[in-house]
């Protein structure tokens, strides 16, 4: 069986090949870091047996992020038997840096030259024949996204013989010196080359004696002497000649260059005058499509479908004749559950579908370029801005797309600070309360939460950058694809993909954690028999005596009945369950959560609006739902970071709605004094952006550089000698 | 002077790449010493930066953009 790796720039194309190669559906972007993950599937030909590994797009073979170590790995170990490297024609001076890196790996290779339909709309010209010729292995125009040249490629892949060495770029005669005397130390001229490039980092795996190390040390000081210029931009700066002088031999350059319609489109929508306003409008739209009122016309039809069908499910449970328990585990165990979830299927949708309309055409990365200055301030890049905002709507999908990143610790301080954005399902609990309470001036106190959501999560982000992720900067290098027109097909299947696979999980993890809750929230002591429980029985229920048992310590933030207590640990399965509880537990009559003003008369009697507050604040911050947890452990990848992200939002949730509450007692106007507070929050904001700005972390390149304000030359001659002299250390 | 102080619509011959983070990654897409670089512009916000280099855009940050030493040259 043959081992085949896909392995190419970012965005140039691999996962649309690979697809096409293997017939499987995998999600596409036009966006740089799509595939996060190596995937593999069984290649299509009646010839041989072959298997393709589709991996994370890399630049080159030194990485800066995880993903990009995978595939890098991968091609370091030599774990396959050969390399399709693919090639954006396009953009052929770049992709053919890492081509070349490659051949000096020596693994056997094909090339797939992308996107030549896109260099034919140039009407510029690629003789591919010369090129196979000069950099000796076998190349393929293909065009991926047009399925131009697919049978060529499959029948390359069959005839190729793995056994032929292709011939070693040789590069000038300093180069090939030094390159000759690492390689007499680690005998392998791929390794020898690695570590010309990357130092100490390419022995990793390589096994040598103390002596080895010592000589091959001392050779890389005395040949670094050698060579003007920096040691490890040497072999960079031959290949990119090498390259230089390929393409010069065979790209043929239309002689008139017009001026591309990407560049036409960015003048507009990266503007300065434009770029914010249009980025803003576009955001707008998205959320007001998924959220807005088609958004929720849809979910509600949808719901109701949900329903109906349950219904009857039930109503066939029911007329089995099974035992009381079985039934209440399917109608309010499971399905009451996934009903739930389900629900924000529709709204979820819409999302994805916009959202890929967005990365499939290009403007995603625009969108990173335009927020990136705003995020790091807070230690974050770009990027994070996407999954922020979607958190507005739902935290699910939200922590989804924190796999965009490039970076891990940004990627998980992401998928933590998330859950603080107020989501959509989190409303009607300030509907109700500020309804209730605040009379004319409810909007204000809604508008307060999700201001006070998005501000507690900035918070965090600034928090964990400091102490958790210490030293990690988070990097901002990005390339912009050309923008491309998204296709129907594409952009469904994005939308099909991960809507699966949110349903997936619907019915997996959280099936049984649904299960967990059902029973105890069904199950309960009642004159002192343990038994099922109906509907309006909640309150005696194995929650309800645990929402007893912990009154006490909600008792500070202002909690005075066990029902506020039940109904936030209800909003475990869903936040909408919240409100819903509390019309069970205040035995409300009718649907609460269609119609909230019911509830007002309860409320009214049971909070004062400092505790209404609180209660509001409390269910803003602490742990989100089921859903959104596991969403979690997903990204996080880890118990750890789950138990501590969870404890975390506990405390923060605690801590804000006890200072809220307490600060309430000691003022005269309730109202004033949360204002009073939000002061303090926004001061203390500003305050940490200014020890950010003071430490010059956006920088990260001299230390007390920013001190002196503008960055002089002679720091950075200090700062060389000293990383030369750690390189020594090490 | 660095690549930080270069307008938009003006181009410059890199020198020499001070960068540490992202020192390796930004020699790898293009930047080495002799390469033209042509500064596209500014993000709204004033950072980060879009320069065409090897003929394709790239955007970095200021905060590396000035470890970038270059020379203006006149197009």
């Amino acid at each position: 069986m043959l081992n085949i790796a896909l392995i190419g720039n970012p965005n140039s194309g691999k996962t649309t090949l690979y697809n096409n190669l293997t017939g499987s559906n995998q999600s596409v972007g036009n966006w740089p870091g799509v595939t996060v993950e190596k995937k593999s599937g069984k290649l299509i030909s009646k010839n041989i047996e072959a298997t393709i590994v589709d991996l994370p797009g890399i630049y080159s073979l030194s990485t800066i992020s995880l993903e990009e170590e995978v595939a890098s790995n991968y091609i370091v170990n030599k774990e396959m038997d050969l390399i399709i490297n693919i090639v954006d024609a396009s953009n052929l001076e770049r992709n053919l840096f890492l081509t070349f890196q490659l051949l000096d790996s020596n693994i056997p290779m094909l090339i797939a030259l992308n996107a030549m339909d896109v260099v034919e709309k140039k009407l510029d010209s690629i003789d591919y024949k010369k090129l196979s010729k000069i950099i000796g292995v076998p190349i393929i125009p293909i065009s991926a996204s047009k399925k131009i040249g697919m049978d060529n490629l499959i029948q390359a892949i069959e005839k190729i013989d793995i056994q032929k060495v292709h011939k070693t770029t040789v590069y000038n005669d300093e180069i090939e010196s030094t390159i000759g005397k690492f390689n007499k130390i680690v005998n392998d001229r791929f390794v020898a080359i690695r570590f010309f490039e990357d130092g100490l980092k390419a022995l990793d795996g390589i096994h040598l004696d103390g002596i080895q190390t010592k000589d091959l040390l001392e050779l890389y000081f005395t040949e670094k002497k050698k060579h003007i210029l920096d040691f490890d931009m040497v072999l960079p700066n031959a290949r990119y000649e090498k390259i230089l002088e390929v393409v010069n031999q065979t790209y043929l350059k239309n002689a008139v260059q017009k001026e591309s319609s990407t560049d036409k489109i960015d003048k507009i929508l990266t503007s300065k005058t434009f770029g914010i306003p249009i980025f803003a409008l576009i955001m707008f739209t998205v959320f007001f499509l998924a959220f807005g009122p088609i958004g929720t016309f849809i979910t509600n039809q949808f719901v109701w479908l949900i329903n109906q069908f349950f219904a009857w499910i039930i109503g066939g449970v029911n007329s089995l004749g099974m035992a009381d328990y079985i039934g209440s585990l399917i109608t309010n165990g499971i399905f009451g559950g996934l009903a739930a979830v389900v629900g924000f299927l529709p709204q979820l949708a819409i999302l994805f579908f916009a959202l890929a309309i967005l990365e499939d055409s290009g403007y995603m990365a625009r969108a990173a370029f335009i927020m990136d200055r705003a995020l790091s301030r807070f230690g974050l890049s770009g990027k994070s801005f996407i999954p922020m905002l979607i958190g507005f709507g739902c935290s699910v999908p939200a922590i989804a797309n924190t796999r965009t990143l490039d970076n891990d610790d940004d990627r998980k301080i992401t998928t933590m600070i998330v859950p603080f954005v107020s989501c959509g399902a989190k409303a009607p609990i300030y509907g109700v309360f500020a309804g209730a309470l605040f009379g004319n001036g409810s909007f204000i106190v809604v508008f307060s939460m999700y201001v006070l959501g998005l501000l507690v999560a900035i918070l965090s982000a600034v928090f964990f950058k400091k102490v958790l992720f210490r030293g990690s900067t988070a990097n901002y290098i990005m390339e912009l694809p050309e923008y491309r027109t998204p296709t129907i097909k594409n952009t469904l299947r994005h939308t099909w993909e991960r809507s699966k696979e949110f349903l997936v999980k619907a019915g997996t993890i959280l099936l049984a954690a649904f299960i967990v809750i059902w029973f105890f929230s069904y199950f309960g002591f009642v004159d002192g028999t343990f038994r099922l429980l109906t509907e309006s029985e909640i309150g005696n229920s194995l929650l309800g005596s645990i929402g007893r048992f912990i009154l006490p310590v909600f008792k500070p933030i202002g909690f005075t009945d066990w029902q506020a207590t039940v109904s936030i640990l209800t909003g475990i399965v869903a936040k909408e369950s919240v409100v819903g509880t509390l019309g069970i537990l205040y035995g409300v009559n009718g649907d609460v959560i269609q119609n909230g003003t019911l509830l007002y008369a309860s409320i009214q009697a049971h909070f004062t609006t400092a505790q209404a507050y609180a209660f509001m604040t409390f269910a803003l911050l602490s742990t989100p739902c089921i859903a959104a947890v596991s969403a979690m452990k997903r990204e996080l990848k880890s118990w750890k970071w789950l138990i501590f992200i969870i404890s975390y939002e506990m405390i923060v949730a605690y801590v804000v709605a006890l200072g809220i509450y307490q600060l309430a007692q000691i003022e005269l106007g309730t109202l004033l004094s949360i204002f009073f507070s939000m002061i303090v929050v926004i001061f203390v904001i500003l305050m940490i952006r200014k020890l950010i700005k003071n430490k010059g972390s956006a920088c990260g390149s001299c230390e007390k550089c920013a001190k002196t304000g503008s960055c002089g030359l002679p720091e950075f001659v200090k700062y060389k000698e000293k990383t030369e002299g750690r390189d020594s250390d090490e | 002077m660095t690549l930080k102080e270069i307008l938009p619509g003006q181009t410059c011959i890199v020198k020499q790449v001070y960068s540490n983070n992202l020192r390796k990654r930004i020699i790898d897409m293009g930047l080495i010493t002799g390469t033209k670089v042509l500064v596209k512009k500014t993000a709204p916000l004033g950072d980060p930066m879009e320069i065409m280099v090897k003929g394709y855009s790239l955007t970095l940050r200021k905060a590396e953009a000035r470890t970038i030493i270059v020379d203006r040259i006149e197009e």
